[in-house]
């Protein structure tokens, strides 16, 4: 442990692993706690990337520091549950270690985290610092089946042990053993399972288009990188499940003809690497990944690589762009990764959640998973739920539960005393549902009417202390931070309606204030592109819709200074 | 920018779609932005240019395609047999104004005399695509009130290369300028650093263009749609009255051949622009061909011959002087040392013209092909 490490070392790890820059720069990041202009040279010179183009990608990213203290300064979420538990307290309070602001964190059942070097931890409002393990779901109160929480609470769980005591990898030897890879396409196909990232898409679909893709090799992604504000379930199953995951990607892999895969974790995430890195450890000496998995032709390697801090990695696009060492814009689609993914090449990109419940029910069947739903809607999702509830925490309802019984029946309803204003669907992503638009069922077609989506499945809860005028101004600026920068629309328009929002510029008189941002907010939603520039929007016009009234008052209160502020 | 896609011919595979109701053939391949172009259809564009990949960035190039959900990018979406497209509804212009008024609202003035009050005004002599912004702020009739807010770019003043002003606070990212860099020159100088409304064109950690990888072809300042790339040694003559005139001629610095615009007021050049329809180089330039122009009108060019007098100074002389001088000297060569003494070399620095009668002299007078130029490739 005392020999120094030197760039030689570093880059010779890496060199010729798949996806090598992330790691590679990853790996100075820790061993300087800074990414030096030595270090980047280094870099560019040893995987042959122009050294503008790596200088560029590096400041993408809000993790990669460039300068002392580097990554030893805490990082606090200011996420919008974060703001309602005094994070800007918990920040006053670590000024004095340079401590900066991040964006949600992923804790939002267990507020307020705080980055130090490779700790995720839980501060109080004092800025006492606690380490705690990831917060497990609360049991289904009306004693439901589930899926992907179904053993969950296992102790051992993240064991190859406690996974297979539990029935684990039953599903892998079954797709490996007793199905071909048709067969595997058919039973996801006919289970209705979709993608439960936010997309939505059919999981059977987007298999079947890698597997009959022409190229190769194939790989499968595991997308790891929960972003989205108020989004804290992949987390849970990333740290308590991470045998899921693998099973899932490897069932994938058989489906597709896949030969390897990545799973791309989040920054905010750092002590999940080495459980998901022991995780593969376990697999692979037992036969379960790896070269000629359970003794059969099938081979399927798995690698996790970390990201860097920016919420489109999170689109799938960028992640793959990533991945590669590319600057991460969203890529121009058609082509879609199905054909024209990691390296060009057919694949997958799943988020963790579904590929979680392949396993199950690749042992338990099709039928059973469907039945998991309520009415026509197939199977279960995970809602993170957060904020002004008695219970936060992850739920994984049956589709098309009403929202109501999730809020007053299994979470117990506000906090005595309040009511519920409105909460947030899709994390952010959603905007706002409020007054009779609560009266909805957790599914995409009821909450698509209502002008919102199910997306990745965070709701956040805001009772009535809360100015929304505020919380749309901070859902606002996260948008803005976490724009890419390369469509206008988005760029620009998310910069404009968060000055708007925050009186920083604008017009003054509501009518004009209202055209501008519905004008601004109708021509993202429609030209931008990604679902980035396209969601945010839903913000504003939720707000508008909900809460005129305190949009003006809010304009009557604190006047803009009407002018420009420098960036 | 515009383009002259080849129309298709009878050998190719040619599919048909309807483009604003009308049946247009197209091939494979195209994008709905080339044929939209060809149609003469006048979609709007800041970020595209013919010669780099479609890159999808400033969205004014959306068309409504039947059965899309929301308009799609015409330039980095693919014709396909049967798409019924539209590429002017009321929808579609109400979107590219709201665009175009955001991106005014983005950058600063910049200064310059030329087109002042219509957003995005700047000096034709910045480059050759730097009327881009301003043409399409005057056709949308934005007027640049909507939408104030931050400016985005920051202007290197402190980059005191003399061929390239990088004059950011005019940029709205359309990234031309690092996809040009990367795409045609595969110089990868300059690069997009930081995200969202923070982006800017940097090069590594930020520092000059002299210590960077740029190679001055300043092709990054004739792609940039706004100006905020610019031709420093052009714009020393901004701002001055008189119509500009562009020259069509070919660089004669090497032997590649690329065409090249000499813009003229009155009898001065004022600068140097590629030619986008060149044969040769279709568009493309480097320093020398670019930026080398001075010596044509530098104040201590030789305006009359020079010959030597008897204590070996050189001293003006009349053309018929000098010319006697030269003719005898190189009589005098062959006279006594034969026909190989005598080996010329064209400046790279003189017109094509004097090239040839260099050549045609020492073909015809010695009748050897000891003849060469400084910058032969």
């Amino acid at each position: 442990m005392s020999t120094p490490v030197t760039d030689d070392d570093i880059l010779a790890r890496w060199r010729h692993e798949p996806a090598p820059l992330l790691p590679v720069l990853h790996a100075f990041h820790d061993r300087d706690g800074f990414l030096s202009e030595e270090a980047i040279r280094c870099v560019a010179k040893g995987l042959r990337i122009p050294l503008a183009e790596l200088y560029g990608t590096v400041t993408f990213y809000h993790f990669f520091q460039r300068f002392p203290p580097g990554k030893a300064a805490p990082r606090v979420c200011d996420g919008p549950i974060c703001a309602l538990h005094g994070c800007a307290d918990v920040l006053a309070a670590l000024r004095k270690d340079g401590a900066t602001p991040m964006p949600c964190a992923g804790r939002c059942d267990e507020p307020v985290p705080v980055l130090v070097g490779d700790r995720q931890r839980v501060a109080d409002r004092d800025g006492r610092l606690e380490d705690r393990a990831t917060p497990l779901p609360p049991p289904r109160p009306d004693g439901g089946a589930e899926c992907v929480f179904a053993r969950v609470r296992e102790p051992g769980r993240a064991t190859l042990a406690g996974y297979r005591a539990g029935g684990g990898y039953a599903g892998l030897q079954r797709a490996v053993r007793e199905l071909t890879p048709a067969q595997v396409l058919d039973l996801i196909d006919a289970s209705g399972l979709a993608g439960r990232g936010g997309a939505g898409f059919p999981t059977g679909r987007k298999w079947r288009a890698v597997a009959e893709a022409a190229g190769g090799p194939k790989t499968i992604v595991c997308n790891a990188d929960e972003g989205e504000p108020g989004c804290f379930k992949d987390r849970v199953l990333l740290d308590h499940d991470p045998h899921a995951i693998l099973e899932g990607m490897a069932i994938a892999a058989r489906a597709t003809g896949a030969t390897r895969g990545f799973v791309y974790l989040r920054y905010e995430y750092p002590h999940t690497q080495g459980i998901l890195e022991r995780a593969i450890a376990e697999a692979e000496a037992a036969g379960l990944l790896g070269e000629s998995i359970l003794g059969t032709g099938f081979s399927f390697r798995v690698y996790v690589r970390r990201g860097a801090g920016a919420y489109i990695c999170g689109e799938e696009t960028s992640l793959l762009n990533s991945l590669e060492g590319k600057h991460p814009f969203p890529r121009n689609r058609p082509p879609f990764p199905v054909t024209h993914g990691f390296e060009d090449q057919p694949t997958a990109v799943n988020n963790v959640e579904t590929l979680c419940s392949a396993g199950p029910i690749l042992a338990r069947g099709a039928e059973w998973y469907r039945g998991l739903g309520m009415g026509n809607h197939a199977g279960t999702k995970v809602i993170s739920l957060s904020g002004d509830v008695r219970r936060p925490g992850n739920y994984e309802v049956p589709l098309g539960l009403p929202l109501a019984t999730l809020l007053h029946g299994w979470a117990g309803g506000p906090l005595p005393g309040r009511k519920v204003q409105a909460v947030t669907m899709a994390g952010l992503s959603g905007g706002f549902l409020a007054g009779a638009d609560l009266d909805v069922t957790l599914d995409e077609p009821s909450l698509r009417a209502k002008g919102s989506f199910l997306g990745a499945g965070g709701i956040m809860v805001f009772d009535d202390t809360r100015d929304m005028v505020e919380v749309a101004a901070q859902a606002m600026h996260f948008f803005a931070h976490e724009s890419c920068g390369k469509c206008f629309p988005c760029r620009i328009g998310t910069q404009r309606l968060t000055e708007r929002l925050e009186r920083r510029a604008g017009p003054g008189d509501p009518a004009t204030w209202r055209r501008e941002v519905e004008d601004i907010g109708r021509t993202m939603k429609a030209t931008s592109a990604c679902g980035l520039g396209m969601a945010a929007p839903l913000v504003t016009e939720s707000l508008l819709r909900y809460f005129g009234p305190q949009v003006e008052a809010h304009l009557r209160d604190r006047p803009s200074g009407g002018e420009a502020h420098p960036a | 920018m515009t383009e002259t896609a080849p129309i298709p011919t009878k050998t190719q595979r040619a599919s048909t779609l309807v483009l604003d109701g009308v049946e247009v053939p197209f091939q494979d391949g195209e994008s709905l932005y080339q044929v939209a172009q060809r149609h003469r259809s006048e979609v709007p564009t800041l970020c595209y240019d013919p010669r780099l990949d479609a890159f999808g960035a400033c969205r004014l190039c959306v068309v409504e395609v039947e059965g899309f959900r929301t308009p799609v990018a015409s330039c980095t979406t693919r014709a396909a047999a049967g798409m019924k497209v539209r590429t002017r509804t009321d929808a579609l212009e109400q979107h590219r104004k709201t665009l175009l008024e955001l991106v005014a609202s983005e950058s600063r003035d910049s200064g310059d005399a030329h087109g002042k009050g219509t957003p995005g005004h700047v000096d034709p002599l910045r480059g050759y695509a730097s009327q881009e912004l301003a043409t399409l702020t005057a056709r949308y009739a934005v007027d640049g009130t909507r939408f104030a807010g931050a400016h985005s770019g920051r202007s290197h003043r402190e980059d005191d290369n003399p061929f390239l002003l990088r004059d950011y606070d005019l940029c709205i990212s359309c990234y031309r300028c690092v996809r040009v860099c990367a795409e045609r020159e595969g110089d990868h100088a300059i690069s997009v650093a930081n995200r969202g409304f923070h982006t800017q064109i940097t090069t590594e950690f930020g520092g000059k263009l002299l210590d960077s990888s740029c190679t001055f072809c300043g092709q990054c300042v004739q792609t940039c749609p706004t100006g905020a790339l610019a031709d420093r040694k052009a714009m020393r003559n901004a701002g001055q009255p008189g119509e500009l005139t562009k020259t069509r001629t070919v660089c004669p610095y090497c032997g590649v051949g690329c065409s090249v615009d000499i813009v003229t007021r009155g009898e001065r050049i004022v600068a140097v622009q590629p030619a986008m329809d060149g044969p040769a180089n279709e568009g493309a330039l480097c320093v020398k061909g670019q930026f080398a122009w001075d010596h044509v009108q530098h104040p201590e060019r030789l305006k009359t011959p020079l010959v030597r007098d008897a204590a070996g100074r050189l001293v003006p002389a009349s053309w018929d002087e000098a010319l006697g001088r030269a003719a005898a000297g190189f009589a005098k060569a062959l006279r006594e040392h034969g026909d190989e003494s005598i080996y010329a070399i064209a400046s790279g620095r003189a017109p094509h013209e004097s090239a040839y009668t260099i050549q045609k002299l020492i073909r015809a007078a010695a009748g050897t092909n000891f003849v060469d130029n400084c910058s032969r490739a």
